[in-house]
């Protein structure tokens, strides 16, 4: 028995995670669920990774995506709750129809044409991460440390952003 | 002394430097003394330049220096010192010395005294220019500062409506004439390439162009001398003109401005003749316009405006002289009529101040016992006027219809006869109503008196020069010294001087001054023995008279027809700028502005939208590329 | 049988035209910066399935991978601490209700 089948059968069921889970995002109500949707879609991308034979960067997806990124979100949920659990509005009446049409206007075509794209047949096997790492510690040194002092940046920018000035704070509260 | 001639407008320019800048607050009434004193000093180096010219300078260019040289137009200031001009720098400083003197007294009490000597030495600046000019547009400069000068004395007492409205009235029609004597400078200057006297007539003489061209350029040139000169059609502006002071009528509206037309005509003699027919009109216009406004003076009661008329009169007659071939009769008459109308003007002002500014004659009689020295004075020029032998009117007027008999222009002859009879009756008329019978107001006979010395010594002088003028310059008629003088000038236009037989003169002579007489006569018989009396003709003329007080109703009829044309005109392009012109700039930028609008409703603030913007570009930019890649757009 | 690459590409496709709506149309601050993510995911999804199907040794795709996730992650720091200290300002989180810059 060839297990042929396999890697179709799984492709599809973590296409069908990736794009439900990310509609979901977009027309849930709760803002908590879509946070948890988003990450599952996080995690069937990761899945997709893996099929395409990149497991580095699905390893990758799976610490900074789900893991970090998934918790600020939520952090950020929290933070921001209007008390109770008023429903929003969920679309602007504005804009619901126009925005619509446009993203399905260039979606649509998109789509189709995108599964024109052919590839020769995969190389066997392999993984990613010996030439991942060549690539980045050589070739790409440079730019591995400018993303770090990016990295440096935003975490600065975050902090400035986020400061209280406590000080002033209770001057104003004096008053 | 012609090297210095510059001098002679020199003084007068600095004269009205130094009264507008210094006179209103330190000079005062010392700005008369020296305005005075700079024309005086012109006057001598007049008389000194006159000197040389008769000693045998007989042409000089004295250049200034160079104005304007622009490829081919080459234009000096440069003076051209001949015959012509020495005669009338002298006529113009001289009478224009007298006149300044007399000013002194007769504007003492105005409250614009500096203003006046400015305006006036600036004036004598302008004719100065205007008479020593060696080009036509040098001379145009000069004619142009004359028409300002007049409009700004006219309307000198511009508190009051109708001096600024006068002024208005004479710089317009002033205007219409500088239209015809600027097409006619043009004209000379594309035919002959130069706007020099000298080169013209030099270039006339080689090779004469086509005869409508010249008859083309003159008759502009005519026109622009009728608006300057008060021919018809454009001379209701001097009677108007009398709002001004009366020195500003005696100088320029009887001896200098209004004769720039005259000398402009005589100037540009080689042009008139060889265009023919122009000269018919000169002489055709200039006979119209006495006879005219010789009948509207018959009937006037203003005193300035019967001399006002009587100038048009005379004027006309000059330009008659012009127009049958005589220009040395036309400067002859020029010369003394400077005289003898300035005298009567002066006069006019003497009896006016002495009356505290009453002008109606029908308010005066019986001064001649009240202001001795004008009555004297008054009733020589009046002689003169009425071309009365000895005086200088006489000789000047007979050689001018002398010169239209002797050249065969019969009607031209008879009407300046008829005018003359008219303009004995109408002098008469007017002195006997202010000097002699009974003083029809008491009040204001009894308060007249006579001028101050600084009026009247100009006075005497004027009647001094109108008694021996014209037997100095002018005996024996036809080959007398003015003859011998402007000769040559007068040769180089190709004038042809018919010398009549003696016989002739004496018979031609003897008409003159029958015709003078029977008007004396006339007035005598219809004012000092009321036979007829004035009344009852006027009454019996009945609506002959009515035309004759309202001056033929001209002042009406350009009213009704031209003026309210400009106006309309005037009107319909305003209405054209405002709505069409204006309105397209308005709607220009309320269309900006509500473009700029509309482009704001983009601006909704909320970000949402901003980002469907940004979502919508994208999708343009692909449909763009993807046309391109796909060949739809086109490779 | 292998997944062709077309299939790749027709999902990333799909999300990111997903996440693209949500940025048009919700209204929630935090939930954009979500979609926003959603968006970058697809991105790295193209890039990685170009990669492997197309390079046999040099994986210059997937080294890129790493550099957006680098700024994915930034990005998210900084605007969530954008997003919370202008709700510290005033507190709503509807983007419909800044729109102080309107005109």
């Amino acid at each position: 028995m060839s297990f042929d089948f396999v890697e179709p059968v799984v492709f599809a069921v973590l296409a069908f995670g990736v794009i439900g889970a990310g509609a979901a995002v977009v027309l849930l109500d709760r803002i908590t669920a879509s946070a948890l949707l988003m990450a599952l879609t996080f995690l069937c991308m990761a899945g997709m990774f893996v099929l395409l034979g990149a497991e580095t960067i699905a390893a990758f997806q799976v610490l900074i995506y789900v893991g970090a990124i998934t918790v600020l979100i939520l952090f950020g949920v929290q933070f921001t709750k209007q008390g109770g659990d008023r429903s929003y509005a969920l679309f602007f009446q504005k804009q619901y129809p126009l925005a619509a049409a446009l993203v399905a206007a260039v979606a649509i075509p998109v789509a189709l044409f995108a599964f024109s794209f052919t590839a020769p047949a995969p190389p066997p096997g392999g993984g990613d991460i010996r030439p991942l790492a060549t690539s980045v510690f050589t070739d790409y040194a440079f730019a591995f440390e400018v993303a770090s002092v990016l990295l440096l940046a935003a975490m600065v920018g975050a902090i400035v952003l986020t400061t209280r000035d406590e000080r002033a704070e209770a001057a104003r509260r004096r008053k | 002394m012609i090297a210095l001639v510059w001098l002679i407008p020199a003084f007068p320019l600095a004269a009205f430097l130094i009264a507008g800048l210094f006179g209103r607050r330190w000079l005062g009434h010392w700005t008369g003394v020296i305005a005075s004193a700079a024309v005086g000093l012109s006057a001598l180096l007049s008389i000194g330049v006159f000197l040389e010219v008769l000693g045998g300078k007989e042409q000089t260019v004295v250049p200034l220096y160079r104005w304007i040289g622009v490829g081919d137009f080459s234009v000096n200031v440069a003076a051209l010192i001949d015959p012509l001009s020495a005669v009338m720098l002298l006529v113009v400083t001289v009478v224009s010395f007298l006149i300044f003197v007399y000013s002194n007294g007769y504007m003492a009490d105005d409250e614009g005294f500096y203003r006046f000597f400015a305006w006036l030495s600036l004036f004598v600046f302008a004719m100065l220019i205007l008479v020593m000019a060696d080009n036509y547009l040098l001379m145009f400069v000069g004619w142009e500062g004359v028409g300002l000068c007049s409009y700004l004395l006219i309307g000198f007492w511009f508190e009051r409506p109708e001096p600024y409205l006068a002024a208005k009235k004479a710089f317009v029609m002033n205007r219409i004439g500088d239209w015809g004597y600027t097409i006619g400078i043009i004209t000379i200057f594309l035919v002959f390439n130069s706007m020099n006297f000298l080169d013209v007539f030099h270039r006339l003489d080689q090779s004469a162009p086509a005869q409508n061209v010249m008859t083309i350029i003159c008759l502009a040139l005519f026109f622009g001398a009728t608006g300057k000169s008060a021919q018809l059609p454009l001379y209701s502006w001097l009677p108007d003109a009398m709002e001004g002071p009366t020195p500003v009528s005696a100088l320029i509206h009887a001896a200098t401005m209004v004769t720039s037309g005259v000398y402009l005509v005589a100037r540009s003699m080689p042009l008139f003749v060889a265009a023919g027919s122009s000269l018919e009109v000169v002489g055709v216009v200039g006979a119209i316009t006495a006879i005219f406004a010789a009948t509207i003076a018959l009937v006037q009661f203003d005193i300035k405006r019967v001399m006002a008329y009587s100038t048009v009169s005379q004027l006309g007659y000059m330009f008659l002289a012009l127009g049958v071939g005589a220009p040395v009769a036309a400067i002859f008459h020029l010369a003394t009529h400077a005289f003898f109308k300035a005298l009567l003007f002066l006069g006019s002002g003497s009896v006016i101040h002495g009356l505290g500014g009453e002008q109606d004659m029908r308010k005066m009689g019986g001064l001649r016992r009240r202001m001795p020295v004008t009555f004297w004075t008054m009733l020589v020029a009046g002689g003169a006027l009425a071309a009365l032998p000895p005086l200088a009117g006489f000789w000047s007027k007979d050689e001018v219809v002398t010169a239209a008999f002797v050249n065969g222009h019969a009607v031209l002859y008879a009407i300046g006869i008829i005018t003359a009879l008219l303009t004995a009756f109408y002098v008469t008329r007017a002195l006997w109503m202010t000097f002699y019978g009974e003083p029809r107001d008491q009040h204001l006979f009894d308060h007249a008196h006579e001028s101050p010395t600084v009026m009247t010594l100009p006075l005497i002088l004027l009647g001094v020069g109108t008694v021996a003028l014209g037997i100095a310059i002018g005996f024996p008629p036809e080959q007398g010294f003015i003859h011998r003088f402007l000769g040559p000038v007068v040769e180089a236009a190709g004038v042809v001087e018919h010398a009549p037989e003696l016989a002739t003169i004496l018979l031609l002579a003897a008409v003159s001054v029958a015709a003078g007489v029977v008007g004396i006569a006339i007035g005598v018989l219809m004012y000092v023995r009321h036979r007829p009396d004035p009344a009852a003709v006027a009454r019996a003329a009945g609506p002959l008279y009515r035309l004759l007080v309202n001056k033929y109703y001209i002042d009406e009829l350009y009213d009704h027809r031209i003026v309210e044309a400009a106006r309309a005109i005037a009107g319909a392009s305003w209405a054209f700028d405002i709505h069409i012109i204006d309105g397209l700039a308005n709607r220009l930028g309320w269309a900006l502005a509500m473009g700029g609008q509309g482009l704001r409703r983009l601006q909704t603030g909320i970000v949402g939208n901003y980002a469907l913007t940004i979502m919508a570009g994208l999708l343009l930019m692909l449909v763009a590329y993807g046309g391109y890649a796909a060949g739809i757009f086109g490779r | 049988m292998t997944v062709p690459l077309g299939a790749y590409i027709a999902v990333s496709a799909g999300l990111f035209f997903i996440g693209c709506a949500g940025v048009l149309v919700r209204r929630n601050a935090v939930v954009i910066l979500m979609c926003v993510e959603l968006m970058l995911n697809a991105a790295n999804l193209a890039l990685v399935a170009f990669s492997r199907r197309f390079g046999a040794v040099d994986q210059r795709g997937s080294v890129f991978v790493i550099f957006v996730f680098v700024i994915a992650a930034a990005e998210v720091a900084v605007g969530l601490a954008i997003v919370l200290s202008a709700y510290r300002n005033r507190p709503v989180i509807d983007v419909d209700e800044i729109h102080q810059m309107k005109g």
